[in-house]
Formats: structure tokens, C-alpha cells, sequence
């Protein structure tokens, strides 16, 4: 926890999200984010949601080399933490709350939103890299 | 005259006795009978399909062009809708509240690894989703019931020739989807029929040839081949997929108590971004 306060408000900002539940599809298709674009966002990772069957990231942080963007709380989806694990090397605990991060993803074709499909994440402290695109897994015998 | 009697009694009590005799049968209970040692031994002369099986999604995105099903004229038109909400990025959610992607879908355009366990009399078919994700297919000889109560997977029976499964399926919910993609289907509507043909193409390459009769929104059989490829790496084992978890964030209440607390949801599925 390297940003207990900031990342303690993002957090309250994420639960307050919980209101007006909508729960709908499972396995969904992805033609809401917008593939034909990549952003890349820097700042504080706040929750690494490890669920089925989309995991999900939450930072807050601002696009980059964007000039006077607001730091907000974005939210990127993935696929499932079997794929992910697999596809990319992920595990539960490979980025923890505080943790700074730049996150490489597709943005929601709603502008409005904050939210994109996550291609990569890289740790910025360790330079460690983590992507997840599951149709890296294509072939057999993968190791 | 006295005689007569007599065989006229007997015969009678013989077919009295004899209808007796069926009806007890009939209402006999079918057992399935504990398997020999022969039975578990002839196990090994089936093909070795151990492992993990991960799914080609890139041939699934490409059949969705190359290979469309016959739609009738009204599934054809939603379709078209389909495929013009998802262009648009608000893609129709079809597998909905985490309910099963059922068959043929799941064969169709799973994203998620599975597994197949041999056991006398049944394959079963295990997957990495929903938390429910299953089908039994009985190899033991019988038939399919007169009237399979509809379940999303269906009723499946099976048989082997050579080294191939072949695989036939009844008794699908009308409500499951004949899907090509997760954003674009068309529920069955009954009376589907599906024949599969699940054999190895190359070593660890797996092949589902699939027949999908489904009178009510196909004109004619549709024809698909389906591509799996095997992994070993321990990394690959099957894990828990609970889909409906997805619904919930990990928390703490004021207690101290781990807690499962609801999240929300685009209408399209997707999680919602904060304003």
C-alpha cells in the first residue's frame, strides 16, 4: 500500500458504484470497447477483482501524455482468471492495491465511461509485463 | 367334461399368471449395473484423450463468415440485428444471469478449457465455466427416453467407432441458442437434434465434427467441425469457474466478516465504469 489515502478514496469511489445493480450477461461479447484504438493509463492500481468469468482491474490514474487529466477511476475487464493464467502468467496477487501501473487497453466505444478492455499491464516499479489476449493459447503442448 | 374344466382353469391361471409376471417386469426397476473389472480394463483400449482442451476461437470468429448456418428467413433477420447491435458496440447479451451456455453453444463458441473423463458405460465432459458445466454421455447401450424431460444439455447417447465418439443429442431446452458468436444467436425453438463426431486429427488436436438438425430455425443441417488443442502443463488444469462470483466484489463488513457485495452492470453486460 504505497497510497493508503488516494487508493482508500478510490476504493470508497468503487463501492459506491454498487447502487442500481444491473446484473445481466456472463460471457459477453466484446464489441463495446473499441479494438481499433489502443490508451494507455498511469497511476494506482486500487482492486484486482479475480472473478469468473471476466477479471476486472480498477485504477485510478490519467491517460497518459494527455496535458491537465484529471486522475479518475478507471475499470478494465479481461477474460477469466483460467485463461489469464494461462495466456498471460497471471495469478490473484500479481498487482496489489498501491501498486503503480501503466495499463494498455481498448476504450469502451461510450466515451463517457472509463472503462476498456485491458491488453497489457505493466508494473512500473519491476518492469514486469502481464498481457491477455487468450487466443495466444492456439496451439498445443503450451508450456 | 371334467377334464376340460381343468385345462380351461389351468390355461387361464397360466396367462393370468404370465401378465402378472410382465407387468412385474415392466415395473421393475433398471438397474445400471456395477462395472466388471473387464469393463474398467477395457478403458485403456479407448483413445487417450487426457488432458486439457482449449478451444480454437480464431476458427470460431472465422466460421462466423466462412461457415454460417442455413437460418431460416426469420432467424436470418435477427441475426442481422444481432450483428448490427454488436457493430455498434452494444452487443445483445445472450448468456444471461450465468445460465448455461447450453448445447450446442458450448461446443459451438466457449472461450473456456475442458476435460474429458472415461468411465464405464459414460463419457463425461467437464468445463471451466458457469460453475455447472456439464454433460454426460451414456455409452452404455441404451436409447434416449420417449419424452427427455428438456434440460440445457440435453440428453446425450453415445456410442464409439474405431476412435471416434459419435454422439447423439435429444431433449435440448427450445430456449438454448444455436450461437456463433457471444453476442449473435437464435434460440432453438425445439425439436433440435444434434449428431457429433469427437475424434482425434492429430495427436493433440480434437476435432468435434458437429451436425445441428434444428427444423425450427435452420432450413436444412448445419454442418460445423470444432477445434481443440491439448495441453499437459499442470498450469492448464481445469479450476473452479464460478460465474455467477463475477456478480459480486470481495469485502468486509462491519463485522469483520468476508462478504460478497453486488456489483453493476452495463444492460450489455460489461461492468460499469465510474462516472
Amino acid at each position: 500500500m504505497k497510497h493508503p489515502a488516494r487508493t482508500a478514496g478510490a476504493f470508497a469511489v468503487l463501492c459506491g458504484v454498487v447502487a442500481g445493480i444491473h446484473s445481466v450477461a456472463a460471457h459477453h461479447s466484446a464489441s463495446m470497447f473499441d479494438h481499433s484504438k489502443t490508451m494507455t493509463i498511469v497511476g494506482t492500481a486500487v482492486e484486482l477483482r479475480w472473478t469468473n468469468p471476466h477479471v476486472s482491474l480498477s485504477v485510478n490514474g490519467t491517460v497518459k501524455d494527455k496535458a491537465g487529466d484529471e486522475p479518475a477511476l478507471w475499470l478494465f475487464e479481461m477474460t477469466s482468471p483460467g485463461n489469464l493464467t494461462r495466456a498471460g502468467g497471471w495469478s490473484r496477487g500479481v498487482v496489489k492495491a498501491g501498486d503503480r501501473v501503466e495499463v494498455d487497453m481498448s476504450p469502451l466505444r461510450d466515451s463517457d465511461k472509463k472503462g476498456g478492455a485491458l491488453k497489457k499491464l505493466t508494473l512500473v516499479d519491476t518492469g514486469q509485463v502481464y498481457t491477455a489476449n487468450l487466443r495466444e493459447q492456439e496451439k498445443p503442448g503450451l508450456e | 367334461m371334467r377334464c376340460i374344466f381343468a385345462a380351461v382353469l389351468l390355461t387361464s391361471a397360466t396367462i393370468v399368471s404370465s401378465s402378472i409376471q410382465a407387468a412385474e417386469l415392466a415395473k421393475k426397476t433398471i438397474i445400471n449395473p456395477p462395472p466388471t473389472a473387464q469393463d474398467w480394463a477395457d478403458l485403456a483400449k479407448l483413445p487417450d484423450w487426457s488432458g486439457v482442451w482449449n478451444p480454437k476461437i480464431t476458427d470460431q470468429d472465422a466460421q462466423i463468415k466462412t461457415n454460417p448456418p442455413p437460418w431460416n428467413a426469420k432467424a436470418a433477420a435477427e441475426a442481422t440485428k444481432m450483428f448490427a447491435e454488436e457493430k455498434a458496440g452494444k452487443p445483445r447479451p445472450l448468456f444471461v444471469e450465468c445460465l448455461p451456455e447450453a448445447m450446442p453453444s458450448w461446443m459451438l463458441v466457449t472461450h473456456n478449457a475442458m476435460e474429458f473423463l472415461f468411465t464405464p458405460g459414460r463419457v463425461t465432459m467437464l468445463g471451466e465455466s458457469d460453475g455447472n458445466r456439464l454433460r454426460r454421455i451414456y455409452t452404455d447401450g441404451r436409447a434416449h427416453p420417449d419424452e427427455p424431460d428438456p434440460t440445457f444439455h440435453g440428453h446425450s447417447i453415445g456410442h464409439w467407432e474405431g476412435d471416434t465418439l459419435v454422439v447423439d443429442t435429444v431433449g435440448v431446452l427450445p430456449q438454448a441458442f444455436v450461437a456463433i458468436s457471444e453476442a449473435v444467436g437464435v434460440p432453438n425453438n425445439g425439436d433440435m437434434h444434434i449428431v457429433e463426431r469427437i475424434h482425434l486429427a492429430a495427436p493433440d488436436i480434437l476435432h468435434d465434427d458437429l451436425e445441428i438438425i434444428a427444423p425450427n430455425v435452420l432450413t436444412k443441417p448445419w454442418k460445423t467441425t470444432r477445434i481443440y488443442f491439448r495441453q499437459r502443463a499442470r498450469k492448464f488444469d481445469i479450476v473452479e469457474g464460478v460465474c455467477l462470483q463475477g456478480n459480486y466484489s470481495e469485502r468486509t463488513d462491519a463485522d469483520g466478516n468476508a462478504i460478497f457485495v453486488p456489483i453493476e452492470r452495463h444492460p450489455w453486460g460489461n461492468l460499469v465504469a465510474p462516472d
